[in-house]
Parts: C-alpha cells; structure tokens; sequence
C-alpha cells in the first residue's frame, strides 16, 4: 500500500497500525512522489492526508485516478463536508477525520481493499442476504422473512445504486444524477423522502439504520453488518 | 443670425449708450433723407424708418422700438408728408400711410422682441440642461465618488459665479460635519478660520434640516425646517418654495443648505461670496435643484465607503476561518499520532507500560472532544459560522446523532418516540451542525443521568418548529440555574466534576440552533429528571411525483 503524508511522524504511526493488514508500504511526503509511486508500484490501497506542500490532495486522488481503479482513502483534519463531497467526487473512496481510532482505520482499509478485489461480473449479481432480509438486485426482489417487499421505482433506483457502492459514501451529488438525473428543483427534499421510505420498508428502526447509514453533510452509505 | 449677433453688440454697452445710438441713428437717417426728398417716394421713407425701429427695438427690446416708432412717425409726419414742417396732410390719404406706418412699427417691434426673449430664454435653458447632464454624469460616472462631489461642487460654484462652494458631510455623530469637497475660485485663498467660525451653524443646519443665510453683518437668518412644512413631502420642494420666496438676499455673504436624501440629513452645502451672494430666482431655483445633485453625490460617497467597510469585515471573516481551520489541522496533527501510537503499544502485548498506554490514547480523545468544542465555539461567538440549510428529515438527524453518540451511549437504552400519525417530519435546517447540537444534548443527559437509567428521545412538529426531545432521569436543574446553564463554562454545582468537556456542550448545542432559527429549551420532567429540546425550523411534507 502507499501512505502520502508530510509528517514523518503520521507515516510512522499509519505503517505501524497497517503494517500486519497489508503487504509492503511504501511511503510519500509529497504529491508529486505520490503520484509516480503510485503508478510504478501499483499499490493496493492509497491513503493520502490532505494539506499536502506541493498539490492539493483533490488533484492527487484524480490525478491517480484517471489511470487506476486502486482505492483511495483520504485523511482528513478538516471537518468541512463540503471538501470531504468534492474528494469523493473526485474519485476518493473514502475518508477518515483526524485522529482516527486505528480500529476503524484498520476495517476502512479492508473493506477498500475486499471491495477492490471483487469483480463484478455482469448479470451474475448474487442476492445480499441480511438476516431475514434478501435484495435481489438482479431480478429485482426484496423478501423480508419470505414474504415480497416492494419497492417503486425510484426507491429500486436509489437502493440499485447505494448497493453497488456497497460499503463506500455515495455522495447526495451522485444519487440526485443517478436517480433524478438532476441536481436541481426538489430532488433535496425526495432524496431525503426515499431513504426514509426505504428505510422503513427494509430495516426494523428507521432511527437507527443498520443498513443505510447517514455521512452526515456528505450523503449515504450502503453498509453489511459484518 | 442678425438677432444673435444684434444682441452680442448689447451686451457691450450700456443701455444709455444704446438709446443715445438709436436716437442719433435715427436723426441721421432723417437728416440724410431731407437731403433727397425731392427723389423720395413715401414708402422708401417708411421702409427706412422701419428698419431702424427694428432694429433698436432688437438691440433694447420693445420699449426702445416703440419709442422710434412714435418719433419716426412724427419726422414722417413733419418732414416728409406735404404741407412740409407741419403735423397737417394735404392728401387726406396720406394719413392711412402714417397710420399704417405706426401700427407696422409697434406690431413689429413687439413681434422682434418677444422673438428675441424667448431666444435668449432657450438658449438658457440649453445651457441649464447642459450643466445638469454634466453634473449628472459627473454623480454617476466617476470612478472615485470624492472626486465627483468635488466636480458637483465646482459646477455650483461656476454656474452661480461665487467664490466658494463647499460640501460637508456627516460623520459618526450627526453634529460632527468634515468638510468633503471644496471648490473655489481662483481668486480666493480660503482661511480655515471662515469654515471654523461657519462650523456651529453648519451642524445646526444639518441637524435640523433648515437653510440658513449668513449676512454682512454677522446675523444669521434662518428658514422654515422640512418639519415644519410638513412631513413626507420632498423636503427639496420645501426649501425651493420657501428659498424662492425668501424675497432680499443681497446682504448675505453665504447660504448654507441641508443636504437631504429621502428625508435624512445626510450633509450641508455652503456657497460663499464677498461681498455678497445675489441669486436670481432662477439662480435660486437651480441652487435648490443643485443640491439634490450634491445630496445624491454624497449618499454615493457615503455608500461606497460602506461597501469598502463591509469588504474588510468580509475579509476578517475569511482570515478568522483561515486560521481557525489552520489551529485546528495543526492541533489534530500531533493528537493523531499521540493516538495511533499509544494504540501501537496497547496492541504490542502486555507489559508494565499497558495502562499507561490506554490512558494516553483516552487522553487524546478527551483533548480531541475539547479542541472540537474550542473551535466551535470560537466560531460561534466569532460569527464564522457556516450554515447550510436545506431539507432534512427526522430521522436522519435522529440516526446520525445516535450512530454519533454511539461510543458515549455504550449500553445505555434509548427510546425513540415519534408522533405515530405523522407520516414523516422534516425540517430546514444545518444537518451537520443540528446533529452536532443533539448529539451534545445525548452526552449531556448520559453524563448528568445514573448509567443504567434510560433515555429518551422524542420528535414532533409543533407549530413551526420540528422539537426533538432528549429526556433523562438525572437529578434535574435547580429553577435557579435553568439559564446558567446555557452560558459556556457553565458547570453544574454539586456534580463531580466529569471526565469530558469544559461545560460548552450545552452553549454550542442552544447557539448553533438559534444560528439558524430555532433554540434549545429546558424543562423538568415530570417525575424527575430533565427534558431539553431542540427546536429547528419545519418544513412541510412534499407531494411526490407520481410513480
């Protein structure tokens, strides 16, 4: 994997908390030498601390990721959803605010790196079954303890693409386009209404999801309960 | 073209010296025609005499063409209509020709000048027109609007022909008046002890909003206010009418008039000449009209500068959120690594230093939450807040805040109650920010509430509001202390002092929701405990799009 950051001292910590996750690391303190590593060493994963002396983090992740499908994550000290939409606009999978807990960096990191590793091959989608609960992408068909749920259209359009994305944020941006195809008029208040309906039909407690996380400021999160 | 350049030939001689011209071109004439009267026909005679008429009456006007035409047809009369040297007619039809002569001089004089006044008066208003739309061009297009007051100023001053036109405008206070734009004419060197000495009556005049006259003798006089007058009226039309009327100006040495814009002071205009002012009362009525230029000239001033003010506190703002995002990568930085370290020598085994290692890295997170309130409430109080309302649902808020304060709620039991019969709530409102606000009033219940008992939350809509409730079976708040406990570094008496927070919690929670049009509130509960709630803007259920 590659760790880009300035400080020796973050790089030092971020290898020994990955260290026994992944296999080699190789180390950059500028986007430049990010960038050329990147593309010699083909990394598995990337994680990229953004504020970096010579390029904007942004530029690196799409920079990286005009050529490579390699998961990005980002280290963010910033606590400004607005930037954190734009990297994962940008391309990045993912991002974590500094300090980070090392556990939670450690099930990031595995989880880019599971999701990268599966290929999809095109119609052979295989049902996610989450407890009593089975969505079928595919056919199209969710059965909740065997019974039919269903779902609009809309609600399949929107639940078809926080699924693909399964595991990863998917920005409010993405889905006004994927689903509504436009980022204007009420699609804010119907995205917000969707998720809702989506909730209730698929998870017990719409107040505490399992299944549709919220990225608060950023959009949703389609997660599996390990 | 003979009129224009007959009343140039005016304008360089004195009345006296154009009557006297007339009258010796008149005899002349005569004398010169007595010569040839033999070769004379009586209609040459006429037609010369006429010719003089007119052309006194064009160099004077009518009073001096009816005086050539009354002794014209005199000379006529005695010198050339037989019997010779007597007023008596041979023919009597030669009265008609002197009759006929006489009415074609007076009708014809007048005609000329009438024609001739209302040339001049058109040429005037051309020239008022034309000293307007330079002004105006002079108010609107100037780059730098001090340096267009100045050109206003010295408009006034050239089309009136005073020495000194000055513009004084208000600062701060309305009594302090500086002095903006000055014009003078060459001629004059001003002393600065005339506008020190002028300086108590000018804030009198901008504070009451009255014209004033400064005469010779040292008195003042001083006009009708706009209050006076009348209120919601044009107070320029006010002054006109009054200015216009004022009768006997010509003592005075400057007239000071309040600059006004949609009835507010807004500045003083001071027009000074020695010896004396004297307006026309068409000079009058063009100052009066002037002065709404300059009032306009200074509003335009006065709002740029403005502008510029505004333009520095935008630019604070952007500073303060500069380094507010700067102190906060630069403390996160050292706390990330201070983290991931000591959680490096948790995992490393068991030794001595174990529970060393745990402290440190529940250290980190407890300076971590700290630094995250410092900030945020320097933000609060330091106006660099930024909201992003937009339509939210409940349940989003309510989830987020609960998955946030998931690692503080442990094994806590939380009820979420909602009103059954609302299909779904949602509101307008900052999410990260109002999840931030109720996720602070969940830790302040579990920290203030015994660890087993359980939380509540509530939701519904009332009124305008979306009220989120957080309920717990803490000891409640004192009456006493049912403020005190919303301003910051607040703690509650009698409660050990806790692990985590500084006593913000509940100060950022109320002031990031008043930021955006709701509140924070506190009750007690019923049976013991308290219920704070937070209130955000509502917003209605959508009709969907049929699908």
């Amino acid at each position: 994997m590659l760790i880009v950051d300035d400080e020796p001292k973050i790089r030092s910590a971020l290898r020994q908390a990955l260290e026994r996750e992944v296999g080699t690391i190789f180390e950059a303190s500028n986007g430049r030498d990010a960038i050329s590593i990147a593309e010699q060493k083909r990394p598995a994963v990337v994680i990229i601390d953004l504020g970096l002396p010579d390029m904007e983090g942004i530029d690196v992740c799409r920079t990286i990721r005009a050529w490579s499908s390699v998961p990005i994550l980002v280290l963010s000290a910033r606590t400004d959803e607005q930037e954190k939409a734009s990297l994962l606009e940008a391309g990045a999978d993912d991002y974590i605010t500094k300090p980070f807990s090392t556990v939670e960096l450690r099930a990031r990191v595995r989880a880019a790196v599971r999701r990268s590793q599966m290929v999809p091959v095109p119609g052979t989608d295989a049902p996610i079954v989450i407890g009593d609960l089975v969505i079928d992408t595919a056919r199209r068909v969710v059965t909740s303890a065997g019974a039919d749920v269903h779902l609009t259209p809309t609600e399949w359009g929107l639940l078809r693409v926080l699924v693909a994305n399964a595991g990863k944020p998917v920005t409010h941006e993405r889905l006004f386009q994927a689903v509504w195809g436009q980022a204007e008029g009420d699609v804010q208040l119907y995205l917000r209404v969707y998720v809702a309906h989506l909730r209730r039909k698929l998870e017990g407690d719409s107040y505490r999801p399992r299944l549709i996380l919220t990225e608060p400021g950023v959009g949703y999160r389609f997660t599996l309960p390990a | 073209m003979e009129m224009l350049s007959t009343a140039g030939v005016g304008t360089l001689t004195t009345r006296m010296q154009r009557w006297v011209i007339a009258f010796v071109v008149l005899a002349a004439l005569t004398g010169a025609m007595l010569a040839v009267r033999a070769d004379l026909d009586k209609a040459h005679v006429a037609l010369l005499f006429l010719l003089v008429v007119l052309v006194g009456s064009s160099i004077d006007g009518s009073v001096l063409g009816l005086m050539l035409a009354g002794c014209a047809f005199l000379l006529f009369d005695w010198f050339f209509v037989p019997p010779y040297n007597t007023l008596g007619v041979t023919n009597p039809l030669d009265w008609l020709v002197l009759v006929s002569f006489l009415i074609t001089s007076v009708v014809a004089a007048q005609l000329l000048a009438h024609a001739q006044r209302r040339a001049e008066e058109a040429l005037a208003r051309t020239r008022e027109v034309e000293r307007f739309s330079t002004l105006g061009a002079e108010t609107l297009n100037a780059a730098d609007p001090v340096e267009a007051l100045a050109a206003i100023a010295e408009v006034i001053r050239a089309t009136l022909a005073v020495d000194s036109c000055d513009i004084y405008v208000h600062r701060g206070k309305e009594a302090d008046l500086e002095l903006l734009a000055h014009a003078a004419a060459p001629k004059v060197i001003r002393s600065a002890s005339t506008v020190g000495r002028a300086s108590g009556l000018l804030a009198w005049v901008g504070g009451r909003r009255e014209m004033a006259v400064e005469r010779q003798d040292g008195t003042v006089s001083v006009g009708a206010s706009a209050e006076e007058a009348g209120a919601g009226a044009r107070s320029n039309e006010l002054h006109s009418a009054w200015f216009l009327s004022w009768g006997d100006i010509a003592d005075a040495r400057a007239i000071a008039i309040p600059l006004t814009v949609q009835g507010r002071s807004v500045g003083v205009l001071r027009v000074a000449n020695e010896p004396h002012v004297d307006l026309a009362p068409g000079q009058r009525a063009f100052l009066n009209a002037l002065s709404y230029y300059a009032a306009l000239g200074v509003e335009r001033v006065q709002l740029t500068t403005d502008a510029s003010h505004t333009a520095t506190l935008r630019d604070m703002d952007r500073l303060k959120n500069a380094l507010l995002a700067a102190v906060s990568h630069d403390l996160r930085t050292p706390l990330t690594t201070v983290k991931a370290l000591a959680h490096a020598i948790v995992e490393q085994g068991a030794s001595p230093g174990d529970s060393n290692a745990i402290s440190i890295e529940e250290e980190a997170d407890r300076l971590t939450s700290l630094i995250t309130d410092l900030l945020d409430y320097s933000r609060l109080t330091g106006g660099a807040l930024q909201l992003v309302p937009q339509i939210e649902s409940a349940d989003d808020l309510i989830g987020a805040a609960l998955a946030a304060a998931r690692g503080i709620l442990e094994s806590r039991s939380v009820r979420v109650t909602d009103d059954a019969s609302a299909v779904m709530l949602l509101g307008r409102f900052d999410f990260v920010h109002s999840v931030r606000a109720l996720v602070n009033l969940i830790e302040n219940a579990a920290k203030y509430s015994a660890p087993g008992t359980p939380i509540e939350i509530g939701v519904q809509r009332d009124g305008a509001h979306l009220v989120i409730s957080v309920s717990d079976r803490g000891a409640g708040v004192d009456a006493a202390d049912q403020e005190r406990i919303f301003q910051p570094f607040y703690r509650a008496t009698g409660v050990a002092p806790c692990a985590h927070g500084v006593g913000l919690g509940l100060a950022i929670a109320r002031g990031l929701a008043t930021a955006q049009g709701g509140d924070v509130t506190y009750a007690a509960r019923p049976g013991g405990g308290s219920v704070f709630s937070l209130l955000l803007p509502a917003a209605e259920q959508p009709l969907l799009p049929p699908e």
